[in-house]
């Protein structure tokens, strides 16, 4: 093989890793042998014996046609996309240069941060428009108190573009895994399912939770030969044969007896996550030994286990409940949790909580959330809120800091989350 | 090029029909000398292509079925306690203490599992190391040695270099995500179920007496119910090709309501699944006459 060719492999395994594959020097050594050895000459065989070598797992194999699709293109594509790119970096200068002429008040620019000013640059034409009708409706109280007006001006702004901004990251998220329906499932955001969804999502679930149940079974299970001898048994063992050992006894591990003590939002925006994550939960059966699950909206209620058992039950009974559709008061909840005798929390209990902070009275819930936390032996709080937008919502930082946080936007996350609580 | 194509010949002349990806992959692995790993649903024909390959290549197949448990006594070597037992009774006022020691741990103590025999085998064989993801995590770990270094150690005798190298085939169904260390040591492969026209040859070329059309039929009812959400359990090729031969013995040469209700078993096994398929294949799709289904014959339908 040519140094070009080795020098172009080199670059693509490069790009690889930068996707996030485990590619090695192994890898690419091998890439270059089997391009050598099998002479391939078309195009998709060269991709098959790459892939091969290169994706080592379903995720991979989408990640990389992409990037092969994008690395070896034919010149002529290759000229047409850096034709693009350029006509696309001029078309971004003049929008720049046009934002930074609209972003003016009383003849200064706006003091925004330089994301934000990016956000103005890149999102769409409409929207630039509104702003640009509430500055001119503006005109004339700005003469009238230009430092008033300026300042609200300049929140206005900040708020319209960090939605704006929310929404472009969620468009960003959507579509990724595009290829397989399955795995598009898997990292889209759970509260965009629609209901044709979620029969498919519930199959899914399945699948996770068999696959996390059989991860625990195994953790759990004795470990054959590998745990200690048991000295008195093999002895005793012994004297069926005479005093020889003949069968040697090993011990068992014993089990670690926990108590899941789950806290479910079931206000109007958390019922469909709710569900999912019960659903989750609930099925994995080996994760604790016992659990109690209280859901809350205004107040607290403890649910009966068989109104769980199936996600239609659950449906009706958050229903007839008459926790759905009202307010979140996640304090008031903690504190009624904590309070109740016999007590449900202590050092053997593992506190979930499954809400998107979203509730009156922060400053209250935090002080609940400390409580709860001094008397459970671990915390976990499960986030339906993607992880991208925490650093907008100050009730997220503040609740993260007392306890442990994990985001569970999606099915993938939400299983991943579920085998933290395994450790 | 060639060597992709022979392969693809040699694997539809054991009656194996893939596609250029899975012929591909096979020839990579092994000219690679690595192994392969295999991850898809149940019943795509994961297993099979070790098989294949073992006849295709002429080699015997060293299988190793993995489950919860599965330690190295039980996948790699094993020494005979009560053998050794026995023989220190026997021998110990014959033999001195180190020497006696020492004959302990030879060959003649040594309980050779899959593993091992894969290895220390002096043609070359097909090892199959099966559902890898139902044993533990240790035994993944235990696995890399064998599996880069194609070498074992034996803490009692040393390291155990293969005499010849196999062609290694490990399966999984995704019960659990296999390690990264494991992942790159081997070439991958996803198998995905074939679609109705790959189907369809699988069936003819498994079952030849079966008539064309009835094959194209099941393949499609198959397709079916495998795309149908409410089929829990997917129906695997090899039930497919149990489907057809039990309408074979039914002497069927079409896919009719009363068809599909008396064979349906073969290929859905829950009731609920049952019922599911049933609706699926057969509500509101009988002609007029009553004889067909509208999936059994497209004329009908219209």
């Amino acid at each position: 093989m040519t140094e070009v060719y080795l020098e172009k492999l080199a670059e693509f395994s490069a790009l690889l890793r930068q996707e996030g594959l485990a590619v090695g020097l192994g890898e690419t050594a091998d890439a270059c042998e089997i391009l050598t050895a099998l002479d391939l000459s078309d195009r998709e065989t060269v991709y098959l014996a790459l892939q091969a070598v290169y994706a080592k797992s379903r995720e991979e194999q989408a990640v990389f046609r992409r990037c092969f699709d994008g690395f070896f293109v034919s010149v002529e594509k290759r000229d047409a996309l850096r034709r693009r790119r350029e006509e696309e970096a001029r078309e971004l200068a003049r929008r720049r240069q046009e934002a930074e002429q609209e972003m003016q008040v009383n003849g200064r620019s706006i003091d925004l941060r330089e994301d934000l000013r990016e956000v103005y640059v890149r999102m769409g034409e409409d929207k630039r428009e509104q702003l640009r009708q509430m500055l001119e409706k503006m005109q004339g109280n700005l003469q009238r108190s230009p430092k008033l007006y300026g300042n609200f001006i300049r929140s206005v702004f900040m708020r319209f573009l960090l939605e704006q901004q929310m929404s472009m990251e969620d468009d960003a998220a959507v579509g990724s895994g595009e290829l397989d329906p399955d795995m598009a499932l898997l990292y889209r955001d759970i509260s965009q399912f629609k209901e044709t969804d979620i029969p498919r999502a519930a199959a899914l679930i399945a699948a996770l939770s068999r696959q996390l149940d059989a991860q625990l079974t195994r953790r759990r299970q004795g470990q054959g030969h590998s745990g200690k001898l048991d000295f008195r048994r093999t002895i005793r063992r012994g004297l069926e044969t005479g005093g020889s050992f003949y069968r040697l006894d090993y011990r068992r591990k014993r089990r670690k007896k926990r108590r899941l003590v789950l806290l479910c939002d079931v206000s109007g925006s958390m019922l469909q996550f709710s569900e999912f994550a019960l659903r989750f939960i609930k099925s994995m059966t080996e994760v604790s030994e016992s659990s109690r699950t209280f859901l809350f909206s205004e107040e607290l209620r403890e649910v009966d286990p068989f109104a769980l058992q199936n996600m239609d039950a659950f449906r009706e009974y958050v229903r007839a409940s008459g926790l759905f559709g009202r307010g979140t008061d996640l304090g008031g909840a903690l504190e009624a949790l904590t309070r109740r005798r016999p007590a449900p929390l202590g050092p053997a209990a593992t506190l979930l909580i499954l809400s998107d902070t979203k509730t009156i009275d922060v400053p209250r819930a935090a002080q609940a959330l400390a409580e709860a936390r001094r008397q459970a032996g671990r915390v976990l709080w499960l986030n339906p809120i993607p992880q991208r937008k925490w650093p907008y919502m100050a009730s997220i930082q503040t609740m993260a800091s007392l306890c442990q946080m994990a985001p569970c936007s999606t099915l993938d996350e939400l299983a991943r989350a579920c085998r933290r609580l395994m450790k | 090029m060639e060597e992709i194509s022979a392969l693809k010949t040699g694997l539809a002349k054991a009656n194996y029909i893939c596609g250029d990806d899975v012929a591909a992959t096979l020839a990579v692995a092994r000219r690679l000398e690595r192994p392969l790993l295999i991850e898809g649903p149940a019943g795509v024909g994961k297993t099979e292509i070790a098989k294949i390959m073992a006849s295709c290549l002429g080699r015997e197949l060293v299988r190793l079925q993995c489950y919860e448990g599965l330690d190295e006594s039980k996948a790699l070597y094993e020494w005979n306690y009560q053998k050794q037992l026995l023989s220190i009774q026997v021998q110990m006022n014959r033999r001195g203490a180190d020497e006696l020691t020492h004959s302990l741990f030879g060959d003649e103590y040594l309980l050779e599992r899959p593993l091992l025999r894969a290895i220390r085998s002096d043609k070359p064989v097909v090892l199959l190391i099966d559902e890898i993801d139902k044993a533990d995590e240790e035994f993944e770990a235990f696995l890399l040695e064998l599996l880069s270094e194609m070498q074992v150690t034996i803490p009692e005798s040393g390291v155990v270099k293969a005499r010849s190298v196999p062609f290694v085939v490990l399966t999984s169904n995704r019960t659990r995500p296999l390690g990264e260390a494991l992942r790159r040591r081997c070439a991958y492969l996803y198998l995905q179920y074939p679609d109705i026209k790959r189907e369809t040859a699988i069936i003819q070329a498994k079952r030849p007496n079966v008539s064309a059309h009835l094959a194209v039929k099941v393949a499609e009812a198959v397709h079916t119910l495998r795309e149908s959400e409410t089929i829990l359990k997917k129906p695997s090729i090899a039930e497919t090709l149990d489907w057809v031969s039990a309408l074979e013995a039914l002497g069927s040469s079409d896919l009719t309501p009363d068809g599909i209700r008396q064979t349906l078993g073969f290929v859905l096994k829950s009731s609920e699944d049952l019922e599911a398929g049933e609706a699926l294949l057969t509500q509101g799709r009988r002609d007029p006459n009553g004889a067909h289904c509208g999936a059994c014959d497209h004329s009908t339908k219209a």
